[in-house]
């Protein structure tokens, strides 16, 4: 009980700190982070898969209606969230088969837990931003604001997702 | 039976998927820039106040530069002010010119209306950007009003109000249109924003008889309802032929500094209603 009251928290935080701290930063063209994902990083490991998309899809809606995106934000969250459970096996690879113990994010090494946040921020920005430039004659222009914003995203939620494991649920 | 019900509840979270991202991608493909704005509008009364909070904050750290400009613009209108004192010094000698001037001087302000606004919600990193301003209908504020910095450079024009805010086409949209012309010569391009640069539009179909030289000024050109003609747009930095060698494509260097926009100026063209449906009939015959 306690801990989903933390995992909303962690949603209303997020959606904050996306809406009203990241899109106010009018720095450039290219920067656009899209950090809320972090939420669906972060969500229990062994949550049954269809909360896990229908948790991903309402932040997406939750975004969508704030921006005015109609829909862009649902359409890669949604995705994300249903392939979370094999991003989460091509990033640990094999070493999950020990099911000795409740898989857990912080149990996770480091190398393993880069690699997921980098699958799942790669994947859901693809989407996102290919479905809003909706053409491949800018593939250049959408690559540069993909890779700026995706560098700048990885290196936030990770501090985000170390800080709400290791200091938040843990403890 | 009993194996349709196994099969769905093996794979329901795959349909689940499949329904949300349709439903997703058909209210996507469905959207416009209204759609948009009127998405924005909407969670603008409810998010509006956290908007304005953040803004606030902001503000603060910006006010100083700010006070600056606003000094620089009094000036300006001093300047104006005295002479306009000077011709009616002039006028009040002959006071049957003095009536005439009044006359010309009230059908003028009949026809624009001018307010100001915050503006509180900016981005720059879409390919679609909307601004959103504090000021709404219950303000006086309606749609497609003319939006530009206090020392006339064009930001937009509003397309959605709620009772305290409204949501403008910022002009780094791609989606934003209108016409504009280089100062001095009566040829006409359109202007439009590739998503590239915050500091950049592009000017197109400009004819190759047009002349002019890199760092000209470019104004609105009147031939667009919301911009009042002479509204400034930016200035020339290069210029190509288009593939076909038809006309010239100009780039632009924006006049308004779309990344530190605070206060603007909101003009409506009374005339609008009228000049719509005199096109509308003219479209039907």
């Amino acid at each position: 009980m306690q801990k989903s009251l933390l995992y909303i928290a962690a949603f209303v935080v997020l959606v904050l700190l996306q809406i009203f701290l990241i899109d106010n930063i009018a720095l450039s063209v290219y920067f656009h982070p899209l950090v809320y994902v972090a939420f669906v990083i972060m969500l229990p490991l062994d949550m049954k898969p269809v909360w896990v998309l229908l948790c991903s899809t309402l932040m997406g809606l939750t975004i969508d209606a704030l921006t005015g995106m109609a829909g862009i934000n649902v359409m890669a969250t949604a995705a994300v969230g249903f392939l979370r459970p094999a991003l989460l096996h091509a990033a640990v690879g094999r070493s999950t088969d020990a099911t000795d113990t409740i898989p857990a994010l912080h149990r996770l090494s480091t190398k393993h837990l880069a690699w997921f946040i980098v699958l799942v921020v790669v994947l859901h920005s693809v989407i996102y931003f290919f479905m809003e430039s909706l053409s491949l004659s800018n593939a250049l222009h959408t690559l540069v604001r993909l890779v700026v914003s995706d560098i700048v995203a990885i290196a936030l939620i990770w501090y985000i997702i170390k800080l709400f494991t290791e200091k938040i649920i843990t403890r | 039976m009993y194996k349709l019900i196994e099969l769905i509840r093996r794979i329901y979270v795959v349909l689940l998927l499949l329904l949300i991202e349709a439903v997703a991608l058909n209210f996507y493909a469905n959207s416009s820039h209204y759609t948009e704005a009127k998405i924005l509008s909407r969670a603008n009364t409810v998010a509006g106040w956290m908007q304005n909070t953040v803004f606030n904050v902001k503000h603060y750290f910006t006010l100083r530069s700010e006070n600056e400009m606003l000094a620089q613009r009094v000036a300006e209108l001093e300047n104006t002010l005295t002479r306009y004192r000077e011709r009616e010094e002039q006028i009040e000698t002959d006071t049957m010119t003095m009536w005439q001037m009044d006359s010309t001087l009230m059908v003028g302000l009949a026809e624009r209306r001018y307010t100001t606004a915050r503006v509180v919600g900016n981005t720059i990193h879409h390919d679609r950007n909307y601004l959103t301003l504090n000021r709404g209908r219950q303000d006086g504020v309606v749609a497609e009003m003319a939006v530009v910095t206090p020392d006339g450079c064009m930001v937009g024009y509003v397309m959605e109000c709620s009772d305290n805010y409204s949501v403008v086409m910022s002009i780094l949209n791609t989606g934003f249109h209108t016409s504009g012309k280089i100062r001095g010569d009566e040829h006409f391009g359109s202007i439009t924003w590739n998503g590239h640069s915050p500091h950049r539009v592009q000017m197109t179909e400009l004819t190759k008889y047009s002349e002019f030289e890199i760092g000209d000024e470019v104004i609105a050109s009147g031939l667009s309802h919301y911009f009042p003609e002479g509204v400034r747009i930016g200035y020339v930095e290069s210029r190509t032929e288009n593939e076909n060698h038809t006309s010239l494509d100009v780039e632009l260097r924006l006049a308004a500094d779309m990344t530190r926009l605070s206060n603007v100026v909101l003009i409506e063209n009374n005339n609008i209603v009228e000049i719509t449906s005199l096109e509308e009939l003219s479209k039907k015959e």
